[in-house]
């Protein structure tokens, strides 16, 4: 048998996203018949009984999609501790690169985590309208989620069982260091350049928040998104790890480096994704005001600060800049 | 002031179906005195709980001055209740550890009323419901006739126009229950909407102009 659906990180992981998955389906088969025959207007039994099942459904919905969060860095933890049984791998970035399913599931999960803050939103708005006015889209948007929550479980187990514990996988270093003089700055950028943007960018995403334009606001989100990642690979990284060669997106998850890794991605993701999707449910119900402005400057501060944080302690101690 | 139509409420147990509330049609004009009277059984609490918001039907419409309280979702059902509905019950359900005064309070918390403005309310509605002198005492060392007053001054705190009251006098003697249907007189007299539901026939001597509505086996009997 594989040796990796023994280790106790992967037993814990599957059961629990299957056990999610199984709730999600009964809420997914429910949430059809509702779709099919809502209309909030009529008073009779079949909408009552509807009204009463869409409680239902949302409350499993709320449950699971809560526990995606916490899975999700569940997911992170489990690749790097995996890492000790995998020839080669150094950190997660061997482990996800262990196969081809890796790197599209993580991206799946990414992308999952931003649809689940928009139906969080989605369902936000429609619990404060006295006749649910969101409620069809807010199902659109549950079942569109179930076929990815499907397409993330499918891949999931592809990836675990096609681990081979006896194949090699590249380093960190070997996938992010050594790029045989190869830029690998987006835009052809060199890296004063990107530390540019990056600032330009935290300050337009702040100035879009607080003016609400929402487009420019969403625009600026998803290029800050995309700058920070290269930023923080390709330049604080090597703050954290106060080594100029170490470029690597995963080492900074482990306990060498405080975990810092959760703090600063977490800070990333939650930040940019919740800007974007209250941006676009506010425009998508035609609201004029951003609901949660604070939570994303505060989220967004947080990860500019500890990113600068690193280069100021550097330089305090030893009096130059790598 | 409140308009039931069409109003049906089933409870299924395994694979039995139990008609609690069939076809009821009720129209109840601002500052008038509905008396449900029927046995127990006969639906009269479910038909309060459905008034109250507390539990939905089956089907048909419950209009509280147009606001169709049956199908709002939990939020505005209980900002509407808290605003325009006061509920005195049976077993009063009040917090035996906590004073007279705290429990009147109670229903005011989630206002956006100052402190000094509560305090001021809660006095009124405790002078109303007669209870003032033991605003002090925990409500476990109350007696039975004391306890529904100061139920009577939790439901008036928050001035709702609608009074809703199921079996107010059950747990009361004739004495108390008589000072209760005074407190009611009163009450209707400042031109609340009240509804008793109820099997005493102390009701029936009422001086009030009311409506007596009897109910058997889950319907209004014409």
């Amino acid at each position: 048998m594989n040796e990796i659906l023994l280790s106790n990180q992967v037993i814990i992981y599957l059961l629990s996203e299957s056990t999610l998955f199984f709730l999600l389906a009964i809420a997914f088969i429910v949430s059809i018949r509702i779709l099919l025959q809502w209309d909030f207007e009529s008073f009779n039994p079949i909408q009552f009984t509807l009204e009463k099942q869409s409680y239902l459904v949302t409350t499993i919905t709320l449950f699971v999609f809560a526990m995606k969060f916490f899975l999700l860095i569940y997911f992170v933890f489990t690749i790097d501790a995996l890492a000790l049984l995998i020839p080669g791998a150094m950190c997660g970035a061997g482990v996800i690169t262990a196969n081809e399913y890796g790197t599209p599931l993580l991206v799946l999960k990414l992308s999952l985590l931003a649809l689940l803050i928009l139906w969080f939103y989605m369902h936000a708005y429609d619990n404060r309208t006295k006749n649910h006015l969101y409620f069809k889209q807010k199902s659109w948007l549950f079942l569109v989620i179930f076929f990815f929550i499907v397409l993330e479980l499918f891949l999931d187990f592809q990836y675990f069982l096609a681990i081979d514990t006896h194949l090699p996988v590249s380093c960190c270093s070997a996938l992010f260091g050594q790029l045989e003089g190869a830029n690998p700055l987006p835009f052809g950028l060199n890296i004063s350049l990107l530390l540019i943007l990056f600032y330009l960018l935290y300050f337009l995403v702040m100035l879009t928040l607080n003016l609400n334009y929402k487009l420019l606001y969403i625009f600026s989100n998803i290029l800050f998104l995309y700058i920070a990642y290269y930023s923080v690979v390709y330049f604080f990284g090597t703050y954290i790890y106060q080594l100029p060669t170490h470029k690597c997106p995963f080492c900074m998850l482990q306990s060498d480096y405080f975990y810092v890794g959760y703090f600063l991605w977490a800070s990333l993701f939650l930040g940019t994704f919740i800007g974007i999707s209250d941006a676009l449910s506010s425009l998508w119900v035609k609201k004029t005001n951003l609901k949660h402005q604070k939570t994303v400057s505060y989220l967004l501060s947080l990860f500019v600060l500890l990113c600068t944080v690193y280069i100021a302690v550097y330089y305090l101690n030893n009096g130059v800049l790598l | 002031m409140i308009k039931i139509e069409n109003l049906y409420k089933t409870f299924y147990q395994e694979k039995n179906e139990s008609n609690i509330l069939i076809n009821i049609n009720l129209h109840i004009k601002k500052g008038e005195l509905i008396i449900l009277k029927g046995i127990s059984g006969s639906g009269k609490t479910t038909l309060l709980s459905l008034i109250a918001g507390l539990d939905r039907p089956s089907q048909g419409k419950i209009l509280i001055e147009n606001d169709p309280i049956s199908k709002l979702p939990d939020l505005f059902a209980s900002q509407l209740r808290a605003k325009k509905i006061g509920m005195i019950f049976q077993h009063f359900n009040l917090f035996e550890h906590l004073s007279v005064n705290e429990n009147v309070t109670i229903p005011l918390i989630p206002s956006t009323l100052s402190m000094k403005e509560i305090y001021k309310k809660v006095d009124k509605a405790l002078e109303l419901a007669n209870i003032t002198h033991k605003k002090s005492l925990l409500a476990s060392r109350l007696s039975g006739g004391e306890k529904q007053r100061t139920a009577i001054a939790r439901a008036l705190v928050a001035n709702p126009d609608i009074i809703l009251c199921d079996e107010p006098t059950a747990n009361l003697d004739k004495e108390n229950s008589l000072l209760f249907i005074q407190t009611i007189e009163r009450l209707h007299n400042f031109g609340k909407t009240i509804v008793i539901a109820t099997h005493d026939p102390l009701f029936e001597d009422l001086k009030l102009k009311n409506r007596i509505i009897p109910m058997v086996n889950g319907q209004i009997v014409p």
